[in-house]
């Protein structure tokens, strides 16, 4: 007997500090627990003993839950499952939990024995997990439409180059026809002035086009790709001196243009300084590009802060972006007017891509004809107000 | 059979890509096919030259016209054409050849959606667009000149 109770004493002492172990009794009073359950629940055990686990009930699960719970040791069989519960502290934690009714002499539980183990760190690398995963679709979805359009738009120069390529093949073989005919005597002028003066260079300039054309996507796509790859350098930026800086860099351009640019009271908020600069230079070089022909360009600049991030809005009257279009103009090499100024139909696509890099976001609002205001907004600088409880 | 079935239609392409565009038509061309041929730049010029709006040339009102739809193209593309054009009720039966490139599945799917399933691939073969023609009922239409002695 004492070598039984020494046995059971040693099961015990190995059960305190492997679990949380609490027992209850059948009207789910607390009766015991032990040093891990009070270290957890941040409860002392003078707390705890006589109360009601809904104590530490933290409202996640349905009642349906509990209900389930109840039923199944009230029957007399064991409950195993997955509980998050609260904390005197309100911090959350998950335990997996193991019920298991003592029966009495009656038939019916006498008490119950809750054995629990710790696994919040798992619950939070599995809801961590789910997220990444979720991320991960959205960048799939997202890479899968990059090479959708580029093969398009690679392909559409290469079609040129095939087609015109054929149409070089064919000039020369007139010229060749020519000459074949003409023997040892001259060939007559009328039979190479075609192929010579108008298909051939027409050809070469459109194999010539194609091929730039080519080589500038391969640049941008491979500009674009780098991009990802870069380390950012969080910091505090000072949105006034960033616009200021940025607005100087191209003052040549925006006196060219007879800009009037004012810049309200920005918030300070927190980014790379160099990607986020390349963002603002951008949309001031959109604003000049895009103006109006017929009314002097402005440009205004404001800020504020809204739950946590500052948002920016660059306004300008330039000749904005039909409301069908505008969900476009972020899209990689999409260019809402290929006849108008020279770009390469990224820079949009990159300031989204800088912008989501550091937790903030870009947008656009236009009525198309008054003007486009680009918002972007970064986290803010001043931390968010402590939240009432 | 299709309203321009009974006279030989003018072929609109509309293509924003002008290389495209000449090829398109000299390919055309090299295979006799003397239809009078007319080259938009993107769905509004045509959509335009159909409905007559915007100051350019418009369509004859028992014009014949078979059009050859580029799906990619700025502003309005050739999806948007198609839904314009099959929204119109004088313009429902008009007989389009939607040119694809090998990456435009996503977009061939929703002009079927949109009852067009006539298409070609880019560059245009002219015995696939003969055969496309074909299953318009426009064959017979297509003008063919005297072969050229070129080719």
């Amino acid at each position: 007997m004492p070598a039984t109770l020494r046995e059971l004493r040693a099961i015990k002492a190995a059960l305190d500090v492997h679990s949380i172990v609490a027992m209850t009794d059948t009207s789910g009073r607390i009766t015991d627990v032990n040093d891990k359950f009070c270290s957890i629940s941040k409860y002392s055990r003078g707390e705890l003993i006589g109360q009601d686990h809904r104590i530490i009930n933290s409202g996640y699960h349905p009642k349906a839950f509990f209900r389930d719970m109840w039923d199944t040791i009230g029957s007399g069989r064991t409950w195993r499952g997955e509980i998050r519960n609260r904390a005197k502290d309100g911090s959350f934690y998950w335990v997996d939990t193991t019920i298991f009714p003592c029966m009495g002499r009656s038939g019916r539980p006498a008490q119950y024995v809750a054995i629990r183990t710790d696994i919040t760190e798992r619950k939070v690398d599995a809801a961590q997990l789910k997220r990444y995963a979720a991320d991960l679709a959205e960048k799939n979805k997202e890479l899968e439409a990059i090479v959708n359009t580029l093969s398009h738009d690679l392909r559409s120069p290469l079609i040129n180059v095939q087609g015109f390529g054929n149409q070089l093949a064919r000039a020369c073989e007139r010229i060749r026809a020519a000459f074949a005919s003409a023997g040892t005597g001259a060939v007559p002028a009328s039979e190479v002035r075609r192929p010579l003066e108008v298909d051939i260079p027409q050809a070469l300039n459109f194999i010539n086009a194609g091929v730039n054309k080519m080589d500038s996507l391969l640049t941008g796509l491979l500009r674009f790709s780098r991009l990802g790859r870069e380390a950012l350098t969080i910091e505090r930026l000072d949105m006034n001196a960033l616009f200021a800086e940025a607005f100087s860099a191209m003052k040549f351009q925006l006196d060219a243009a007879g800009a009037n640019v004012r810049v309200g009271l920005l918030p300070d908020g927190r980014g790379d300084r160099v990607q986020t600069s390349q963002v603002l230079s951008n949309l001031i070089d959109n604003a000049i590009k895009y103006r109006h022909p017929d009314r002097a360009l402005c440009i205004k600049v404001e800020g504020r802060v809204e739950s946590g991030q500052a948002v920016y809005s660059v306004a300008d009257n330039g000749i904005g972006i039909a409301p069908e279009h505008q969900p476009k103009a972020f899209e990689i090499f999409h260019r809402l007017n290929p006849d108008g100024p020279a770009g390469e139909g990224l820079g949009l696509t990159i300031a989204r891509r800088v912008l989501e890099r550091q937790k903030g976001r870009i947008w656009v609002e236009s009525s198309g004809q008054g003007g486009s205001t680009f918002y972007l907004s970064i986290p803010s600088a001043e931390p968010l107000p402590a939240a009432t409880p | 059979m299709n309203r321009a079935g009974a006279l030989a239609p003018d072929i609109l392409i509309v293509d924003d890509d002008e290389g495209h565009a000449i090829l398109a038509r000299e390919n055309l061309e090299a295979a006799a096919v003397s239809n009078p041929i007319r080259h938009f730049r993107d769905g509004q010029a045509v959509l335009d030259f159909l409905l007559a709006g915007g100051p350019g040339p418009h369509a004859a009102k028992a014009g014949a016209y078979l059009m050859l739809l580029d799906i990619r193209m700025p502003r309005v593309d050739g999806v948007e054409v198609l839904r314009r054009l099959k929204a119109d009720p004088s313009l429902r039966n008009l007989a389009v050849i939607v040119l694809t490139t090998a990456d435009d599945l996503r977009e061939v799917e929703r002009c079927q959606e949109l009852g067009c399933d006539v298409y070609l691939r880019k560059p245009i073969d002219f015995g696939k667009f003969a055969e496309a023609a074909r299953r318009l009922g426009l064959f017979m239409t297509l003008l063919l000149a005297q072969p050229s002695n070129e080719s």
